[in-house]
């Protein structure tokens, strides 16, 4: 298969990516997993002069904990790997779940969760999940390094906050307060390499008597140009009841705040009924956990 | 402009003269010459072209050739040993797990990837693990049984003869 032509560098320390990067960031493209990237290449969509490879910085790797920052997972860290991690599990077991339902076994092995939110695919798997957890981003670039909230990283349609020569390094996860839970659901064609029809990352923490609503965010994908949380909806349920009004108002507003259109995965009117459900199943579930976790303590 | 470049490829050594734009997959099939692999869609969609990468399911079609210096390369024909096969190629013929054969390659190398970390697969976890790997034949069902059979194969709690 023809492609334009393309160099390949690939720096063996942070330092040498940062200043390599810094110097030729406008006409290339970070190669992490290639599995979005090298496809889009080969569909002649992308044609970078240099592709540089850092898929085995070791300053970029690992999974962290700390009670105090939350969870840490570097950018270079292989979807694969947060799939299995157990501090993921035990922090943000929605994250390894919809970690596990990304692409494929193979795919998993090479892909890195900062391809899967760089790319801005509105219908990426891990987006809403990180916006559940009003993630931070850590954003690198030569000499320094910025945070954002994810939720001010997706722009338009496959576009990001991300300046020239900045990349991302880093997602931080805040630590879950008490009475609080994270759950993804989403609806796809196939059990693998099918990329989402629809999907929501939902946050909910009760108050102190765990009756109603002290905290809430609803991430959608798929609905709109962008992964984004349905804020109107999240303002009106703060300090709610959980009742049956409760879930009304959530699936409602969600419907009202989403925009879908139909596209070769979906029509809008199956979008605009179904996110709607998937709302109150993941609301459902965020229910049971925090349940589950008061029976314990 | 041609890099030079020292693949592993089933514990053996090779220098290559390849291009930057050059995919694993074509480096494989056509400088080292092991047909074994194959290519499908060549847009990492339907697992033909999975090789093992330091012991892990890669996709050979959308991996750069030069990205892979440094690391071991496994690909269908580094499994058996001499003519005694791999049990997991061992069990794909005992189940009469191969069709076409087309997407068999793949099917062991992700089925042998599994049985590395999970040598006692249930059946749904053989199922996500192939998840990647499409057969057109549509022989799944085979392929789940010669995954099974090969664990119990690897284990030692059946033989060959057994089967």
């Amino acid at each position: 298969m023809h492609c334009e032509p393309f160099e390949y560098e690939k720096p063996v320390s942070l330092r040498e990516f940062e200043s390599l990067y810094a110097a030729k960031g406008e006409d290339a493209k970070i190669l992490a997993g290639g599995t979005d990237l090298m496809v889009l290449i080969k569909e002649k969509l992308l044609a970078p002069r240099l592709l540089i490879d850092i898929s085995d910085l070791h300053e970029l790797q690992g999974i962290s904990f700390d009670s105090r920052q939350g969870l840490t997972i570097m950018a270079g860290t292989k979807i694969a790997e947060i799939e299995r991690s157990a501090l993921v599990k035990e922090h943000a077991p929605a994250l390894a779940y919809a970690a596990a339902n990304l692409g494929s076994n193979q795919v998993r092995w090479m892909a890195t969760m900062a391809g899967n939110i760089c790319h801005a695919s509105p219908a990426a798997e891990t987006p809403p999940v990180l916006l559940a957890h009003d993630c931070e981003l850590i954003i690198g670039k030569q000499g320094g390094e910025r945070t954002l909230p994810i939720s001010r990283f997706f722009l338009s349609y496959r576009k990001t906050a991300l300046e020239p020569g900045e990349y991302l390094k880093a997602f931080r996860l805040p630590p879950l307060p008490e009475r609080s839970a994270v759950a993804y659901r989403f609806k796809g064609l196939r059990r693998a390499m099918e990329i989402d029809m629809l999907n929501i990352g939902a946050y909910l923490e009760l108050s102190e008597e765990g009756q109603s609503v002290s905290d809430i965010r609803l991430a959608m994908g798929s609905v709109g140009p962008t992964t984004y949380r349905a804020t109107a909806t999240e303002q009106r349920l703060k300090g709610m009841q959980i009742d049956d009004e409760f879930f009304a108002t959530a699936c409602g507003g969600v419907v009202q705040e989403a925009s879908p259109i139909d596209d070769v995965r979906a029509s809008a009117e199956y979008r605009n009924r179904v996110i709607g459900v998937l709302t109150r199943r993941a609301l459902e579930e965020c229910l049971e956990i925090i349940a589950s976790r008061g029976n314990k303590a | 402009m041609k890099k030079l470049i020292k693949l592993e490829i089933n514990g053996e050594n090779f220098d290559l003269a390849v291009e930057p734009t050059a995919y694993l997959i074509d480096v494989i099939r056509e400088s080292v010459g092991l047909t074994g692999t194959k290519k499908g869609c060549g847009i990492g969609d339907c697992g033909a072209c999975t090789v093992l990468i330091d012991g892990r399911p890669a996709l050979s079609c959308i991996t750069l050739a030069v990205a892979c210096t440094g690391k071991a390369i496994t690909t269908i024909e580094g499994l058996s040993k001499g003519t005694e096969l791999h049990p997991v190629q061992r069990a794909f013929i005992d189940k009469g797990a191969v069709q076409c054969g087309f997407c068999t390659p793949g099917m062991v190398l992700s089925s042998k990837a599994l049985l590395d970390e999970n040598p006692h697969p249930s059946q749904d976890e053989i199922k996500t693990a192939l998840a990647g790997n499409l057969c057109r034949c549509t022989g799944y069902a085979k392929i789940v049984e010669a995954v099974e059979h090969a664990g119990q194969l690897l284990s030692g709690e059946v033989t060959h003869e057994q089967a």
